[in-house]
């Protein structure tokens, strides 16, 4: 990863299993092709926003020490999802925009994969027509 | 810096800058020296791969996931031979009449933009799908609302040899979408007009404008070498987008003479909306998008159309995550899905600004109103899927991720208003409007009613900057009948300005 450290790259990784469960059961292949498709995207994206990108998935790694006096990835998943849902949906505009768009790189990693498609059932074909009557 | 001589300059090539062009190209028989400068690369064919991220990093800017501001919503738009035409579903609609009389624009009349439409239409061989091209999702939409009542219509669309990839805002591989890539832009080069592609426009001033050539690892090479030119024109025509529009005259120092620049965009914040059916249908196979609903454009101010995105913007528009989330995009075959489109009213905090490198700022504000309209579309939406038969639906509004068949009749008490909030849900927008609209007044427009900045007898705007308010239609015919009267006022300008 050219704009996460490994420590980061790790805690996301943790984070994006809860978003996504079968992230947390990827092969080594597919957790490679996640992290190529973020780091390619934060890439693409203004210094400050990878920056931003970073501090927030340091607010979840220790906010949830306030309530159970413990980081994000040491309360376990029933805690972590109880967290990340208080995320989505807390009056306070701006963490529930972080969370938005941390879903939103999680998602690209992995659904951007088309490797994964079949799984989704997304097979497209550009004779795609020829499909509409088989 | 090298420097260039050229007679008129277009910026951009969608459907405004590419209209110009293919409508001035017959003065390259005099001798008249018109370049098209295209900020992103032009494809070639196989590199259309239909593969999501590939093709948005590619295609879009920001990957189509610019963000306004306040972070409330992403805008997208493509940057590439073609501009968004490229990645548009090609749904062809004349402006409505009722729409040119609140635009009200002195010396813009309805007559003579539906007939610059109509040749657009023609051009574009826009005409209505056949009925057994119809996929299941489309078909559901359509049984959703004659069941309960509402008007349903079919879009024209403007395909020809369309094989159906389904794949139509990741660039056609079929080349079926009669864009400004596939008919005005190869026309204009035919006849002399020169398209540079990775090019982009830094600045415009009097007679002259800054371009950066850039190389990119894909697509065609561009015409001209990398590197910083100079180019001198005695026209120019602007052309980039409601948003680079605005930001490039301000990035040219001229927002000191324009009061009303950058102010006043509308968007059309658009959301995506999923429901699940008990088997299998054919919803990514065949062409995408054949219907729409406009039963609450004017009491509710919401337009309802059939779509079916791929899986990166299908799960990015589901609200919530985990299990439930990964199950529904398990079943992607199962899904129905209904694009809902607000429509906003042209505030004047809502505007293009540019940040301190001169780039876009776009500050737009979610007005109540849009996010009643939202609110409603949702319900409406919903009583769709359910009437069409879809066992469940995906609000994202909801008080839980999925609101089942069961409870459709409880629907406004699971849908609070309360829980459409900016940040809560994924709301986007493809229709770039306003910021440098049309009007009589220098105080509260850009332009004249034919495109003319005001002030500035050698700079004129085609694109949908122009729009005074929203269009109420997807926008691109619009562009072009307007392109289509720059064109005409540019030809006896160019005349009158001499040499």
């Amino acid at each position: 990863m050219r704009y996460l450290s490994q420590e980061r790259a790790r805690f996301l990784l943790v984070v994006a299993g809860r978003i996504v469960p079968a992230i947390a059961g990827m092969e080594a292949e597919g957790v490679s092709r996640f992290f190529g498709i973020i780091d390619a995207a934060l890439g693409d994206r203004p210094a400050p926003v990878r920056r931003q990108l970073g501090a927030f998935l340091g607010l979840i790694r220790w906010l949830p020490v306030l309530r159970w006096g413990a980081s994000f990835d040491r309360i376990g998943a029933r805690r972590q999802d109880r967290f990340l849902r208080w995320l989505q949906r807390t009056r306070l505009r701006l963490l529930r925009q972080g969370f938005w768009a941390l879903k939103t790189i999680v998602f690209m990693g992995y659904y951007g994969q088309p490797e994964l498609w079949p799984l989704f059932g997304y097979e497209p074909r550009q004779d795609g027509n020829e499909a509409l009557h088989a | 810096m090298r420097e260039v001589q050229a007679d008129i300059v277009i910026v951009g090539s969608g459907a405004g800058g590419g209209t110009v062009a293919k409508e001035l190209a017959p003065l390259c028989a005099d001798g008249v020296r018109i370049v098209v400068f295209e900020q992103g690369p032009k494809l070639k064919d196989e590199e259309l791969t239909g593969r999501e991220i590939e093709m948005a990093s590619r295609l879009y800017f920001d990957s189509g996931g610019m963000l306004t501001h306040d972070r409330s919503m992403t805008l997208a738009w493509a940057r590439a031979y073609g501009g968004s035409t490229t990645v548009y579903t090609g749904t062809s609609m004349v402006v409505p009449e009722h729409v040119l009389k609140k635009w009200d624009v002195p010396g813009l009349a309805w007559d003579d933009v539906r007939r610059r439409s109509e040749k657009a239409l023609a051009e574009n061989n826009v005409h209505l799908l056949e009925d057994e091209l119809i996929n299941e999702n489309n078909r559901l939409f359509v049984a959703g609302c004659r069941a309960l009542g509402y008007r349903v219509q079919q879009f024209p669309i403007n395909v020809k040899g369309c094989h159906g990839a389904g794949v139509c805002n990741l660039g056609c591989p079929n080349g079926a979408k009669q864009g400004t890539n596939r008919v005005q832009l190869p026309l204009a080069e035919r006849q002399g007009v020169q398209v540079v592609t990775n090019a982009t426009v830094t600045s415009v001033a009097k007679r002259m404008c800054t371009v950066r050539v850039r190389s990119r690892k894909f697509g065609e090479p561009s015409a001209w070498e990398p590197g910083e030119y100079i180019v001198k024109a005695r026209i120019i025509v602007v052309a980039g987008n409601a948003i680079n529009s605005p930001a490039l005259l301000f990035r040219s120092g001229l927002g000191e003479y324009l009061p009303a620049l950058g102010r006043g965009i509308t968007l059309h914040p658009a959301l995506i909306l999923a429901a699940q059916h008990d088997h299998p249908l054919t919803n990514f196979f065949g062409f995408p998008k054949s219907y729409y609903s406009d039963q609450f454009r004017d009491d509710q101010r919401f337009l309802l159309e059939t779509c079916m995105y791929y899986p990166f913007t299908t799960a990015k528009n589901l609200n919530g995550f985990g299990e439930e989330h990964e199950a529904m995009m398990r079943h992607l075959q199962f899904q129905q899905q209904i694009l809902v489109l607000a429509l906003d009213e042209p505030l004047e905090t809502n505007r293009v600004e540019i940040g301190h490198h001169g780039e876009p700022v776009v500050r737009y504000r979610l007005a109540h109103t849009v996010l009643d309209s939202l609110h409603r579309a949702m319900i409406e939406a919903a009583r769709i899927f359910f009437a069409a038969g879809a066992s469940r639906v995906h609000v994202p509004a909801a008080e839980t991720f999925f609101v089942k068949r069961e409870d459709q009749d409880r629907l406004e008490a699971l849908v609070p208003r309360a829980n459409v909030r900016p940040g809560g849900i994924s709301i986007s927008s493809a229709h770039l409007m306003g910021g440098c609209r049309m009007g009589a007044d220098e105080k509260t427009s850009v332009t004249d009613a034919w495109g003319q900045v005001h002030g500035f007898p050698w700079l004129f705007i085609a694109d949908s900057s122009l729009f005074p308010r929203c269009s109420e239609v997807n926008p691109y015919v619009t562009v072009m009948a307007l392109a289509d009267r720059v064109a005409e006022r540019v030809r006896e300008r160019f005349k009158e300005l001499g040499s």
